[in-house]
């Protein structure tokens, strides 16, 4: 068999089952466009034959969707903003310093991102309802970190010490201090890392459920996982053109960070992952 | 005074010791080579010298000041890396220029002195490269830039010709003399070729297993090896090493006289070659390749594998199960599998004792 | 006169190091530390959610635990939906890395496209299956009826068995992308070199898979086994939002089990015993993986 001949083979084996796996999203698509009467056919249409965009309309209109928006970007964006700086240096300590207790430390790392987050989730609701912080931003901003800083760690730790030694002891020696050379030296060589871990906590904040169900039961202060799910219980009947519509919106950073970003995104995981 | 001591230092990783109490003294403006296997501590060695690494015991001091817990970047010198370590992001330009803005120099001065030390180098036409577009050659001469951008008392270099093909190794060797010779400032050089260090330095520091073998000038250390250890470590081909005993052999005119007798070879010692503390015992014989004459002699052997490099010939001979290796004008006669006769330069023998290694010859210098 | 000697370099650097560390502590603290500690504590006591009011029970939360039929249930049922869903994300995972990793037209773009489901929201992914499985209008339950291959429509998540194989095929679809990364990445990194010798050698494809691919994979499997088997164990978000853990405890797992008695049932002492006995089971998978990476970092 030719090498052409194989190539072809495997491209439509391979290319049938990405179709498979991404079907959903489509469908997903397909439906926020398609006319309520259009949606309730049976036989169910796969192409629609009119597309509108009036659940786009009503679900930016009359709902909270825009808050929920809101609430996610901010606390998306400040959760990861913290988290990588917080982070950055604690990796940094990590791999480049010694000190008692350092060992132990990078095993308890490990022992976090294994922790369920409904275990979590009580005593954290417990300490909030204390500190005076139910029901805000702040509190889901600290939830966030807590379970997002594991991951970041994880992730720029093999990417700093993939940068040669080498280089922070030329600078040392050229006159820098040890958070000169960090700055001028390490930084910009772990800039792709940084970015892709900071995407990726990004990810993790915009998706997450659990917390935000817990913490906040507001819509002024509720992200878009509550908020849309939200909307599917407190409404009698399931308005399923809403929701995808939602779906696709609430996917589309995703999107968007995917399409220009992929290569970056995932190279920490295979890196990463073996080393744990 | 840039003068450079160590104190009886010591460094050890773990129950490792890399470097066992080394006292070495080295004078401003000296080109000093740290040579040895891997492992010998030498890099251990430059390492504390630059900063990189803390002493375990003793002192080092750089002038009259004791630099031992000085950072690195406080201690004037400045330091070439086996791999280069030029920062990646930073033009070449910005690279060399890097230690002044460290040191708070500002424009225009700074430009004119990088622009300087490039015209020095001949890299004025590299200056807005990335690292990653340059050659081997070049690289080592943007890292040799930068390091003498700043003038720093000292210049510390760890093996920078290693990563370099053969032909760019000889041409930068001689730059590196020619440097040296230009700015005067002390050189600390570590490489485990030796062919370098005896071309490059004033002086040798031989190390092995973190112990200090001997500290000479390059005619020391190859015309008068301190122990065994650095007779076969120094010259190309190795010298040959022949197991054996010292007798004293009589002789009735008051001087005291020896023979050796190493595997097959049964031979007379010159009057006074050996020191006055030298006994009958167990010992090594030292010869080199260029001190065996072959042709005439009354010792034969069998002719092993003849490598002819055209203007020499490296022959190995079977002295009656005693190995030898020879070095030889090219246009000797010789061929595999013949006899040959040869004779010894027995004033050129180097006799070792066996227990301690050390050389029992008359001329031996104290390091 | 003389001064002290200045503190070695040693003790300044890792100076420098705790500081930077610190306030990671800070956060693990709350973490590790203080959930831990709370849990086992909260579990002694019987205490109501609202008002967090509470009284001291001693054990009697670990007895109920353990004579408790939903205990053992949800156990059973997170057993099944983890082995289940581990070995479909691992078949694959696997299979689709394979694939990913020959010459095939648009390839960065499958690569891409294949991710997808990972990064999505949990929320987003539920809902499209949800959809998906409709009974009435659902695009599935339309597309096996034409198929032929059911003369029915099919409950998907109000029935069993259909709700938790429904739950398992969702899990496994969302998850599976993370095996095909890691192993993807590990395939990438074996040299050609070794297929060209053995190809020289005389090793036909199959061969060459079995003797040089398999062995490369082997390491890496075991840490995406574990790694996932540890993270499937502990799902809630998809479970619950999928069929809220029925039909009647069906499929519901220890961490919706948890999750009930702490803010259904108002049980909040009740619900941290059920988690400490999660967070055992963790933590015997955690020393597991850790024992498995230690091997092969040495190994």
């Amino acid at each position: 068999m030719n090498a052409s001949r194989a190539r072809m083979i495997w491209s439509v084996v391979t290319w049938t089952i990405v179709l498979a796996v991404v079907f959903p999203l489509i469908w997903m698509i397909v439906t926020s466009v398609k006319p309520q009467s259009e949606l309730f056919s049976i036989p169910p249409t796969l192409m629609p034959e009119t597309i509108t965009f009036e659940h786009y309309r009503r679900l930016l209109t009359d709902t909270p969707f825009l808050q929920y928006f809101r609430n996610s970007m901010i606390l998306a964006v400040t959760t990861t903003v913290v988290v990588v700086v917080l982070g950055t240096l604690g990796a940094y300590s990590l791999v480049r310093f010694k000190y008692r207790g350092r060992e132990t430390l990078a095993t308890l790392v490990l022992f976090t991102y294994l922790m369920p987050s409904v275990v979590l989730v009580i005593p954290l609701y417990l300490m909030m309802a204390k500190l005076g912080l139910a029901n805000t931003l702040a509190s889901l901003v600290i939830a966030y970190t807590t379970f997002a800083l594991p991951y970041a760690l994880w992730l720029l730790r093999s990417f700093m010490s993939s940068i040669p030694v080498d280089l922070e002891s030329a600078a040392l020696v050229d006159g820098a201090g040890r958070m000169g050379a960090f700055v001028d030296v390490v930084l910009p060589q772990a800039l792709p890392g940084i970015v892709s871990t900071a995407l990726f906590t990004f990810i993790l904040c915009w998706n997450e459920y659990l917390f935000a169900l817990v913490l906040v039961n507001s819509d002024s202060v509720r992200p878009l996982t509550a908020g849309t799910m939200n909307m599917l219980i407190t409404s009698f009947n399931i308005d399923w053109s809403l929701l995808m519509a939602a779906s696709v919106m609430m996917s589309l950073p995703l999107i968007v960070i995917f399409t220009f970003l992929q290569g970056t995104l995932t190279k920490g995981f295979g890196a990463g992952a073996v080393k744990g | 005074m840039a003068e450079v001591v160590f104190e009886k230092v010591r460094k050890t990783f773990g129950s490792t010791v890399a470097v066992n109490d080394l006292d070495l003294t080295i004078d401003e403006g000296e080109f000093v080579s740290l040579l040895g296997p891997s492992g010998c501590g030498k890099t251990t060695t430059l390492r504390m010298l630059a900063g990189l690494e803390e002493p375990s015991g003793g002192t080092i001091r750089i002038g009259d000041r004791v630099v031992n817990s000085v950072p690195p970047a406080k201690r004037d010198i400045a330091m070439v890396f086996q791999s280069y370590a030029l920062y990646p992001h930073m033009t070449v330009g910005k690279n060399i220029a890097y230690p002044l803005k460290k040191r708070g120099i500002r424009e225009p001065e700074r430009s004119e002195r990088v622009m300087a030390t490039a015209r020095l180098l001949e890299l004025e036409t590299l200056l807005d490269r990335k690292p990653a577009q340059l050659s081997g050659g070049q690289q080592q001469r943007v890292a040799l830039g930068r390091a003498m951008v700043r003038e720093p008392q000292v210049f510390l270099l760890d093996e920078p010709l290693s990563n370099l093909d053969a032909r760019l190794r000889a041409h930068m060797r001689a730059e590196l003399i020619e440097l040296h010779r230009r700015i005067g400032r002390t050189m600390i050089y570590v490489t485990h070729d030796q062919l370098e260090a005896m071309t490059m330095s004033t002086r040798i520091a031989v190390m092995n297993a973190g112990v200090l073998q001997q500290f000479a000038t390059p005619a020391d250390i190859f015309h008068r090896p301190a122990n065994v250890f650095v007779a076969g470590f120094i010259g190309s081909p190795a010298m040959s090493l022949v197991e054996g005993e010292l007798v004293g052999s009589g002789g009735g005119d008051g001087e005291r006289r020896f023979r050796v007798h190493c595997g097959a070879l049964d031979v007379a010692l010159p009057a006074g070659l050996l020191n006055r503390s030298a006994a009958p015992g167990p010992i090594s014989l030292g010869i080199r390749p260029e001190d065996i004459l072959l042709g005439s002699g009354h010792h034969t052997a069998a002719v092993g594998v003849v490598e002819r490099t055209g203007h020499e010939s490296i022959v190995r001979l079977d002295a009656q199960g005693t190995p030898l290796i020879v070095r030889t004008p090219g246009d000797t006669p010789i061929e595999s599998g013949e006899t040959v006769r040869f004779s010894l330069r027995v004033e050129r023998l180097h006799i070792f004792d066996s227990t301690t290694g050390l050389r029992l010859n008359a001329d031996t210098k104290d390091s | 006169m003389h001064s002290d000697p200045p503190p070695s370099l040693e003790k300044r650097y890792a100076r420098i190091g705790v500081v930077l560390i610190a306030p990671t502590v800070l956060v693990f603290c709350a973490v590790i530390l203080y959930p831990l500690i709370s849990a086992i504590y909260l579990s002694l006591f019987s205490i109501y959610t609202p008002t967090l009011a509470g009284e001291w029970v001693g054990v009697d939360n670990y007895t109920a635990l353990l004579a408790s039929g939903d205990f053992w249930n949800a156990a059973l049922n997170t057993l099944i939906w983890t082995v289940g869903t581990l070995m479909l994300q691992l078949v694959f995972g696997v299979a689709m890395a394979l694939l990913l990793n020959q010459s095939i037209v648009f390839q960065s773009l499958a690569r891409s496209l294949v991710l997808f489901p990972y990064f999505l929201s949990t929320v987003v992914a539920v809902l499209v299956w949800r959809w998906l499985f409709n009974d009435l209008y659902g695009i599935l339950n339309h597309v096996l009826l034409i198929a032929g291959l059911i003369d029915a429509p099919v409950n998907w998540l109000g029935q069993m068995p259909n709700a938790m194989i429904s739950i398992i095929l969702v899990g496994a679809w969302k998850y599976f992308p993370f095996v095909v990364i890691v192993v993807l990445a590990r395939l990438q990194s074996i040299p050609e070199q070794l297929y060209e010798a053995a190809t020289i050698d005389g090793a036909g494809p199959f061969q060459r898979f079995t003797d040089i691919t398999l062995p490369q994979l082997r390491d890496v499997l075991v840490v995406v086994v574990l790694l996932r088997a540890i993270w499937d164990f502990k799902e809630f978000d998809l479970i619950y939002l999928m069929t809220g853990g029925g039909p009647v405890r069906a499929t519901q797992t220890l961490s919706l089990l948890v999750y009930e008695e702490a803010f259904r049932l108002n049980r909040m002492g009740m619900a941290s015993t059920y988690a400490v006995a999660m967070m055992l089971v963790l933590l015997g998978f955690t020393l597991v993986y850790l024992r498995q990476t230690n091997r092969l970092e040495e190994g």
